[in-house]
């Protein structure tokens, strides 16, 4: 930080005068090139693109006022590598690598719009400029995710330029511990890694808990299936995770804090080891934080890969060295956590809506949301929706403008059959709940969950028996095996589930599925064995009509079971190409050249190499 | 000191004594497999579950764990309880099918056979309730054996599988076993003891009179080191079985002629 003349803060006036000196710097005619860097982006070669820019920016000289940089994930994944052009917000989607010229030539230099690199709205049919005009973001309302897409998360003075830490020096400056306690009670603000426990509440009994030292953690163990809420948040803006624990650990009387990210994802690993640093070397995180009497050091810990060690006691035992296997919770971790002593751990999202409730006030994001679920909440879209991405909305919002107005409704037309809610132990959703609100108590009633916030969005053709049975399988082998329910229960119920997609259904199977989904619930020791059985309850709750026509009839409704439907050739779409019975490994295809091809049914296997190798897809799943 | 009200029966408990140790001095029986009162209660086998009254709601939680701090109201009989106790144990049978040990319980229970298949894992007969491995570690001090793989291949197991060499045979793990699983083979000619299924051998210290097995070797040097005795002393001491012993003793008193 030292080549931008940033010593360590010593006092809170310094820490300003440092936002002014930045933002007095910042030029208002100054070009800025966001790229993106979320984790979508990047799998499409955004880094590359970040190179060749700033190439760009080298080459163009120093009469030139740019820079490029590159930034967290925007959330428009589906349309990425995402490029935006500052000021005046252009949005580019789906930029190549030969754009980058014509980007910079037309848009940096030359201040014109390169029209085919922008959004086309699907319903009008025009083109969309700015990132607010596209429907995709038009609902959506941004706390968390606010930083993402504006700031380089591995500059620490974009952050305070952008009022970052000023939420931390507010509670120095001095706010009691219990002032701030009552505003995150004020806020209403809920555990948003999958319980839902009200944040000020745990804040404040393990302030008062006896003990010390006192230990906050951070836990970026993102696990689920298709989400990367929490990874965006780590990689797009790390200093609001950092900022929000300093707050906490100020308001809990902590001196020692540890950020635990699971090691398969490294660039947040990077970014967050680097955020402290920065942190670090500017005083805003060690010993006597701006001048005060707080001091508050941070630790990163890398997870080994288990799903179960983002449960916050096989976290703990994964910190302190152990295997990570979860314990009885009796005796919250509160009072009891990491290494016997109170400690308070709280998720990624969680701790990046602390910055804005203090300095907003928790009254402001009371005012958001619904009665009982507050603010807002990070969803990853993800499925058979026209625009997979991450998305940030109002609690309270109804389902399907999350998936009609922001996803953009159903993929190639196809009908939407049910929604994924909560991780792979969270429930399906069906059409005819289509406007229930999402908030903590609505999904639950609904027999699913809000968890940390993944979405899988399903149409039509997807089998419902088939997903129960795609998520016992990942709990299944994810399950630490310490408790008997969860270890030899989800064992047997795989075993059950197996059976019915093979076509061996047997009556009586959907009912000790729903006994041992029961007995999980009841009897498991933590609640990834607790809520495991809710894929299972759930489909069978909304579709119970799917496992009967699989039992009873030996039929998949979805034609995804393979064996549980046939293959045939409609004669009026089929021309007789030969296609098809060229590719049939099983010879079980006959007809001359220009006449309707046959299937014999007696030799088909069911391959499924007709259906796919067709090209006038005249062979039917019937 | 807090009142435990189970199944309408009042019983005073010390805080934090948990809702099994009040049953037990209450006269009423909660079914156990993962308790031992040696080791640390970890409620994997979740065998005790009882029904606990919050007041608005009840919740199943497992009795040998959960630590008394108010005055409580539990039932142990309820048909919630009952049914989680019946689904636990039938789930055990599968995984357990040969073990008399669990049969009885199950049938001092009332469970009469499991509805599931039989799991055909390798470490059959093992309900992966860790007593072994806790007692090995926590009261031997030697974590010979351990928990390996996770879920569904979860075992308990020496290190790679393999005879372990911290392992002293000094036959714990077999006597908490709770199924029947765990057992210490003697193998008289090559004066070992075997930590059956581990594999683990040990050299046996044998009568110096007849050969009969005393105790393994690492055993007595476990207890050497403990006690601080001499060797010389120690073996002297051990030199017989307690039957040669008894018979060498009398001699000697007889050919005192105490008694003549």
């Amino acid at each position: 930080m030292t080549e931008l003349g940033i010593k360590r803060f010593s006092s809170l006036v310094e820490l300003e005068g440092m936002r002014e000196k930045l933002l007095n710097s910042r030029s208002a005619s100054a070009k800025s090139i966001h790229v993106c860097t979320g984790p979508g982006c990047v799998a499409k070669g955004s880094f590359k693109l970040y190179e060749i820019f700033c190439a760009a920016v080298e080459g163009a000289g120093s009469d030139v006022q740019v820079q490029a940089k590159c930034v967290g994930c925007h959330g428009f994944c589906e349309r990425g590598p995402i490029v935006v052009i500052e000021p005046g917000g252009i949005f580019y989607q789906r930029v190549e690598e030969p754009d980058v010229a014509e980007i910079f030539r037309e848009t940096v230099l030359g201040g014109r719009v390169v029209e085919r690199l922008l959004y086309e709205d699907p319903n009008t049919g025009k083109k969309v400029e700015k990132a607010n005009e596209i429907p995709f973001y038009k609902v959506q309302e941004r706390i968390a995710l606010s930083g993402n897409g504006l700031l380089d998360p591995t500059e620490i003075s974009d952050y305070i330029a952008e009022g970052g830490y000023t939420a931390l020096a507010k509670v120095l400056s001095p706010m009691t511990p219990e002032e701030v306690i009552s505003e995150v009670e004020l806020s209403g603000l809920r555990g948003r890694g999958g319980g839902g426990f009200p944040t000020g509440r745990k804040w404040r009994s393990c302030r008062q808990a006896e003990g010390s030292p006192k230990y906050v953690i951070c836990n970026g163990d993102e696990g689920d299936p298709g989400a990367f809420m929490d990874r965006c948040i780590m990689e797009g803006n790390p200093h609001s995770v950092i900022e929000g624990m300093l707050i906490g650990a100020y308001a809990i009387g902590s001196e020692h804090g540890y950020i635990y990210v699971r090691n398969e994802y490294p660039l947040s690993v990077e970014r967050l080891k680097n955020a402290v640093a920065q942190a670090k070397e500017l005083g805003l995180v060690g010993e006597t934080i701006l001048g005060s009497s707080f001091s508050f050091d941070i630790r990163i810990n890398r997870g080994g890969g288990a799903f179960v060690c983002g449960e916050s006691t096989a976290l703990m035992a994964s910190l302190e060295g152990r295997p990570g296997e979860p314990r009885a919770k009796y005796v919250h971790t509160v009072e009891s956590g990491f290494r016997g002593k109170p400690t308070n751990l709280n998720n990624v999202e969680t701790w990046a809506n602390i910055p804005h409730i203090i300095n907003r006030g928790g009254k402001w994001f009371a005012g958001i949301g619904t009665e009982k679920s507050k603010g807002t909440k990070v969803f990853s879209l993800v499925g058979n929706v026209v625009n997979t991405g991450l998305v940030e909305v109002p609690m309270g919002i109804t389902m399907r403008r999350i998936i009609d107005e922001i996803g953009g409704g159903i993929r190639d037309g196809k009908r939407f059959k049910a929604v994924q809610t909560g991780g792979p132990s969270g429930g399906c959703i069906p059409a005819e709940h289509l406007d229930a609100r999402v908030d903590f108590e609505e999904l639950t009633k609904l027999g699913s969950m809000m968890g940390s916030g993944g979405m899988i969005v399903m149409d039509e053709e997807t089998c419902m028996v088939r997903v129960a049975k795609y998520f016992t399988d990942f709990l299944q082998k994810e399950s630490c095996g310490k408790c008997t329910p969860c270890r030899e229960g989800l064992a047997q119920m795989l075993y059950i589930l197996d059976r019915i997609t093979d076509g061996e259904g047997q009556v009586g199977d959907i009912e000790r599925l729903e006994e041992l989904g029961g007995l999980l619930e009841g009897t498991a020791l933590c609640a990834l064995g607790k809520t495991a059985a809710n894929p299972v309850i759930s489909t069978i709750r909304y579709f119970r009509d799917e496992y009967d026509a699989h039992i009873l009839d030996g039929r998949c409704p979805a034609k995804e079971c393979r064996g549980l439907f046939r293959y045939e050739i409609d004669p009026e779409a089929c021309n007789g190409c030969g296609i098809c019975l060229k590719n049939c490994p099983a010879d079980a295809i006959t007809g001359e050249k220009k006449v309707p091809h046959v299937i014999n049914q007696e030799k088909c296997t069911l391959c499924g190499t007709c259906w796919e190798k067709c090209p006038f897809t005249a062979v039917l799943k019937v | 000191m807090p009142t435990v009200t189970i199944d309408g029966c009042e019983v005073k408990v010390k805080r934090d004594a948990t809702i099994l140790d009040a049953a037990r001095k209450a006269g009423i029986w909660i079914p156990t497999l993962c308790y031992h009162p040696a080791v640390p209660s970890e409620a994997t086998c979740r065998l005790c579950m009882v029904e606990l009254d919050r007041g608005e709601w009840k919740q199943l939680v497992t009795a040998c764990n959960y630590p008394v701090r108010r005055d409580i109201v539990v039932y142990v009989s309820s048909e919630r309880a009952k049914k989680a106790r019946r689904g636990v144990m039938e789930l055990l049978l599968a995984r357990a099918p040969e073990s008399q040990e669990l049969k009885a319980l199950a049938e001092r229970m009332g469970v009469k056979g499991t509805p599931y298949p039989n799991v055909t894992d390798s470490q059959r007969n093992c309900i992966l309730c860790g007593l072994c491995v806790q007692v090995c570690e926590q009261i031997i001090g030697k974590a010979a054996i351990s928990f390996a793989g996770r879920g569904a291949e979860r075992t308990v197991a020496a290190p790679f599988r393999q005879p372990s060499e911290d392992c002293i045979g000094c036959g714990a793990c077999a006597a908490i076993c709770p199924v029947g699983t765990i057992k210490v083979r003697l193998h008289k000619e090559q004066q070992e003891v075997e930590i059956s299924p581990f594999k683990s051998r040990v050299k046996l210290l044998v009568c110096q009179e007849c050969g009969t097995p005393i105790v393994s070797s690492e055993v007595s040097e476990q207890v050497l080191r403990k006690s601080q005795i001499d060797w010389q002393e120690f073996r002297e001491l051990l030199r017989l079985c307690p039957k040669c012993r008894r018979s060498q003793t009398s001699a000697r008193l007889r050919a005192a002629s105490v008694y003549k």
